[in-house]
């Protein structure tokens, strides 16, 4: 289980958050004319990357905010998390340190072709 | 295998006897013993037979590793597969033999032995996965299931646990050599330490073996004494004794079970395990290594133990299980097995080593010399021989000849492993060291340290350099431990997994897997069938998959398999180890999560008066409603349903709707986010009244609905169904702050403090004009959908005029603490009015006679307001609102949607059922073209008829037209197509 770092109350259990999915998808307008294309992509599309990925939670049994974090998805690594109104970091500035990205031993996990 | 006792054991009470039965014989053993120790001190060592092949088993180990060595507990609720290497005895305590019929000495399931050849790899895959699965359902699979197993399941769940969380900066996992340095290293540090060990003594290889001699000049128990008394003493550092860390998971969260009953019975309601849940900043694992035994003909047979487990039992039980032993060895592990005998005053029958006279430490050779040891260097068993225990063993020598040895137990050593499942569990990598022949930790994935022999360190020249380097990271003290062993310092090993039997035979039997009754030549098989991988192999032999996991096989089955297919071990690859490292009870991870605490029961206010008033409870989500109230035991559902309907027409009614979401919404911006989140427009809507709502999700179809009571364009309040009112109140938390932070307001469940009574029928206003004398319940004063606050009797009300039932309907809500006084007081004046209480089910015909839908019943996620008929719900003239921009989607402004409507029967006789399919034709012929289903299906007394609400294909251009049900019992009924409205369709009941 994660340790995630609420930007209002500090590190908690994960089990006192619930995760929102992909952060920064901007809602469209609704005021003008939204093509199908544009809605149905802010609607069922999201980004799945093995990697750096900004995602949102909410403290849902805590102080019921919503934020924003750098989560490695290969590794579950936290890298940061920041209020909803704070500029999102850039990801160049976070490198993976694990070089099988998902913890994968690199000998011995057995999904490897044993050549004859 | 006749045991000795040795005195002097400082674990051993030898005063103290303990009586206990095995397979209903009363035996004795002493305070501190184990089950196997106390057996093997009887002089018992037959135990158990195998999984598949119903074979003798004796105790194969002296710990967790054990796979043999199986029991079922009788005295603590029949708890099945029991190590008897670890459980510790107690006075009065029962325990059975497993898997053997009618008794362990004469097992009638032998006979499998007998047909062994063809019980291989595969076998059941092949024989019994053919066409006829009626076959395998009725006939193989009981008998197998007969036949094959280990213990039997407990019939009475009993086991009471609790959870304790830590959080501290290091946990040390293993109280060994190494692990005391690494706590010492800790002592009055800054640190919060938690030391945890496996055993009830601390030591580790210190108390189980003789291989050290002196710890800083002292000898090894006094330094241990000492040492564990500074570490007791030092106020950072907490110790956990009888405690197994079973998983380790990210990030540095560990799972540790502890016994709170060793060597005492369990007391009945009392906690008998704690489930520890760690989270430490750096996990410092010294959890020590695993020996792993060899393979070849019949190395099952009850007598044959590992060569570091004999040592354990002399010098950890004060007893050695036969008094000469032969010993076989590939590595110097085994050196101190032959000097704890000798030193005992006891001598192996013989010693016989694998490797070469050149390789084998000078020191065991002077040993082994000096007391006529007979010795064979460069030699190896063929096979050990005898009926149900061993008797005699084949030795090749190193010039190939044959000599038999008559003995009644064999030591085997087929070198040692690091005990690496907690490491891998970590997501740490691991590395093939070519040298010690094993698999040792290379590259943690997490703050974790290895230590010792867990580390792959299995000498002890390094140990202070290598403890000091690895805890620099902390700021403790430097360690300076001066170390003298008994035998070899430096651990050598020779390659050797497996010996091939002397004689070809179908029968004969090198075990690579022991609880799962594998053997090396179902190894070869399975390569043979192309099974070469090994998670493939695993699964297709069953190697190391039973409840030890191959503790001390499954590294030699990785050495067998990269012989055989000539590949390096480390591209062989190991399967994944996963938690729990041994098995936990079920009851240990529920703990206290479990009868009435493993869901919470929300109750309403009224619930004791719906107790007592006969109220058949139906759980919607986490609360318990009255589905409906028995007058007497004999009425049934359905003619409660009727009546308590019935007089909803006739009379009046009265349902607690205390369950019911409420939301209260404040705030500058509060109209403009209603206008939002739910499709209708407020903002022509006046101050004090009231209106149905419907709230979609952003792919526009309906979430949840509700009645939004609007105080003032600052204040609303909102209800939602029962069951989506966290759901409601997170969706309109997400979209304030993520997507409107701009709009000033706030939002909060007011559920349990306030109860909701709904009164409705046409008597209603007469019994409201009673109960509440200073209120105007005109038509005029309080008009449909409107609401109104009040005070009765110092309580504050706010009833609402609305109605899911179809008839004149008030909603009162009432702070929760005031309500039972309340509904008592509607309860008496109703009386005379016919008022009686009606449950969920009654409810739910009321509303569907009504055309009313319930979200989620009628609705499933894909059912937009237009397909509903709600297309006057939506605030077209909005500009945006959740979900609005879908309703334009290709998608929803499809023809052939499915659509809302309402299904009579022809022939009003005919029964109707929910969940059954409408087709367009009277014949079922697949395929059956399928228009829809039915949502929801009652009997009403008041039409006289059964009746539905169904969504079907293009529903509503379909109104007027028939169309069949299917029925459960494959035939079909004609049905109408009609409006889904069956009562009052012009309101007339509900405004007047």
């Amino acid at each position: 289980m994660l340790i995630i770092n609420c930007p209002y109350c500090g590190p908690r259990d994960q089990s006192e958050f619930s995760n929102g999915g992909e952060a920064h998808v901007k809602r469209p307008d609704g005021s003008k004319e939204i093509g199908d294309r544009e809605w149905g992509e802010y609607v069922f599309i999201r980004a799945n990357p093995k990697g750096l990925f900004y995602e949102r939670w909410v403290h849902t049994h805590g102080c019921r905010k919503w934020f924003n974090c750098v989560r490695d998805t290969s590794t579950d690594e936290i890298l940061v998390t920041y209020k909803l109104d704070e500029k999102k970091p850039n990801l160049n500035n976070f490198k993976s340190v694990v070089k099988t990205p998902s913890g994968e031993p690199e000998v011995g996990s057995g999904n490897f072709t044993v050549e004859k | 295998m006749k045991s000795i006792n040795l005195k002097e054991n400082q674990f051993i009470q030898f005063h103290q006897k303990i009586s206990f039965k095995f397979d209903g014989v009363k035996y004795f053993g002493y305070k501190g013993d184990t089950i196997a120790s106390a057996l093997l001190r009887n002089n018992i060592n037959l135990v158990g037979r195998s999984f598949k092949y119903h074979r003798p088993r004796g105790i194969y180990t002296c710990g967790i590793e054990e796979p043999n060595a199986l029991v079922q507990i009788i005295s603590e609720y029949s708890e099945p597969n029991t190590r008897a290497t670890i459980k510790k005895i107690y006075e009065g305590m029962e325990i059975e033999s497993q898997n053997r019929w009618p008794s362990l000495e004469n097992d009638f399931g032998s006979i499998n032995n007998l047909f062994s050849p063809i019980f291989t790899a595969g076998f059941y895959y092949k024989t019994f996965m053919g066409p006829h699965k009626k076959f395998w359902k009725n006939l193989y699979e009981p008998l197998i299931r007969r036949a094959a197993g280990l213990g039997k399941p407990p019939k009475d769940f009993k086991g009471i646990s609790n959870h304790i969380h830590h959080n501290v900066d290091v946990t040390i996992i293993g109280g060994g050599l190494n692990g005391l340095l690494a706590a010492k290293s800790f002592i009055n540090s800054n640190y919060d330490v938690l030391l945890i060990d496996f055993e009830e003594q601390l030591g580790g290889i210190i108390n189980n073996s003789n291989k050290i001699s002196l710890i800083d000049n002292k000898e090894p128990k006094d330094w241990l004494k000492e040492t564990i008394q500074e570490i007791e003493d030092s106020k950072n550092i907490k110790i956990l004794k009888n405690t197994l860390v079973t998983t380790y998971n990210y990030i540095n969260h560990l799972i540790a079970i502890e016994d709170r009953f060793v060597g005492s019975k369990p007391i009945e309601g009392k906690v008998n395990s704690t489930l520890h849940k760690i989270r430490t900043g750096h996990t410092i694992l010294c959890n020590g290594h695993i020996e792993r035994f060899l393979s070849f003909q019949n190395n099952d047979l009850p007598g044959i133990m590992l060569s570091s487990s004999f040592e354990k039992y002399m010098c950890r039980y004060g007893l050695a299980p036969s008094k000469e032993p032969v010993i076989f060895s590939n590595n110097s592990n085994s050196n101190s097995l032959v000097y704890s005998l000798i030193k005992a005053g006891l001598k192996p029958k013989a010693y016989i080593d694998s490797r070469s006279g050149e390789e084998i430490e000078p020191n065991l050779f002077d040993l082994i010399r000096k007391n006529d040891v007979p010795l064979y260097t460069n030699s190896q068993i063929k096979g050990a021989f005898g009926n149900k225990k061993i008797e005699k063993i084949l030795v090749e020598d190193s010039s190939g000849a044959l000599n038999e040895i008559k003995c009644d137990c064999l030591c085997l050593s087929g070198g040692i492993n690091p005990d690496v499942h907690l490491f891998t569990q970590s997501k740490g990598l691991l590395d093939w060291d070519e040298k010690d022949l094993t698999y040792k930790p290379s590259k943690p994935f997490q703050p974790t340290i290895t230590l010792g022999s867990a580390s792959g360190q299995f000498n002890f020249d390094n140990l202070n350099s290598d403890v000091n380097e690895k805890l620099k990271t902390f700021k403790v003290k430097k360690l300076d431990v001066k170390l003298e062993l008994n035998t070899n310092t430096k651990y050598n090993i020779e390659k050797l997994w497996e010996v091939s039997p002397q004689k070809k035979s179908l029968w004969a039997k090198s075990f690579i897997d022991l609880q799962n009754d594998v053997t090396t030549k179902d190894i070869r098989q399975a390569i043979t069938e192309g099974f070469d991988r090994i998670e493939h192999l695993k699964r297709y032999t069953t190697n190391s998959m039973g409840t030890d996991q191959g503790k001390i096989s499954s590294i030699n089955a990785l050495g067998i398999v990269s012989d055989l297919l000539d590949k390096k071990v480390n591209e062989v690859g190991t399967t994944i180890y996963r938690p729990p490292y041994a098995p936990l009870s079920f009851s240990a991870i529920a703990g206290r999560n479990c009868y009435e605490f493993y869901d919470p029961e929300r109750k309403s206010p009224i619930h004791s008066w719906h107790l007592k008033n006969g109220a058949i409870f139906e759980d919607v989500g986490q609360w318990k409603r009255p589905w409906y109230f028995q007058i007497n035991k004999d009425e049934s559902m359905h003619d409660a349903v009727q009546r308590e309907s019935k007089n909803v027409r006739e009379n009046a009614g009265i349902l607690d709707g205390s369950t019911l979401g409420k939301i209260e919404i404040k705030g500058e911006d509060a109209l403009e986010f209603m206008n939002l989140i739910y499709t209708n427009s407020f903002t022509k809507m006046k101050q004090g009244s009231a209106r149905y709502a419907l709230m979609l999700g952003e792919d526009g179809m309906v979430k949840d609905d509700g009645i939004i009571c609007k105080i003032s364009d600052q204040h609303f309040i909102a209800t939602t169904t029962t069951g989506g009112a966290a759901t409601v109140l997170g969706c309109m938390e997400e979209y304030a702050q993520t997507e409107w932070p701009n709009l000033k307001v706030f939002m909060n469940s007011i559920t349990e403090q306030y109860a909701t009574f709904n009164i409705s029928g046409p008597k209603t206003r007469e019994i409201m004009k009673k109960a509440f004398p200073n209120i105007n319940f005109s038509n005029e004063e309080f008009p449909f959908m409107t609401f109104q606050f009040h005070e009765f009797n110092g309580t504050p009300l706010r009833i609402l005029r609305a109605s899911f039932t179809g008839e004149l309907g008030y909603e009162i809500y009432i702070p929760s603490n005031s309500a039972p006084k309340i509904w008592d007081n509607i309860q008496s004046v109703g009386k005379e009015f016919g008022l009686a209480p009606y449950g969920t089910e009654a409810m739910h015909l009321l509303r569907a006679e009504k055309g009313y839908i319930i979200v989620g019943q009628d609705t499933d996620g894909s059912i937009t307001p237009i397909d509903l008929g709600l297309s006057w719900m939506i605030g077209k003239s909005k500009k945006d609102f959740l979900g609005k921009r879908s309703l334009t989607r290709s998608d929803t402004i499809r023809e052939d949607r499915k659509q809302l409507v309402g299904i009579i029967p022809s022939n009003k006789a005919d029964k109707l059922e929910e969940g059954q399919h409408i087709i367009l034709d009277k014949e079922i012929k697949s395929p059956v073209p399928m228009l829809g289903h039915i949502t929801s299906c009652y009997h009403s007394s008041t039409l006289g008829h059964d009746f539905a609400l169904a969504v079907i294909k293009n529903g509503h251009s379909m109104i007027g037209t028939k169309a069949y049900a299917s029925t459960s019992s494959m035939s079909t009924t004609g049905v109408d197509i009609v409006k889904p409205v069956f009562y009052d369709e012009d309101n007339k009941r509900l405004v007047s």
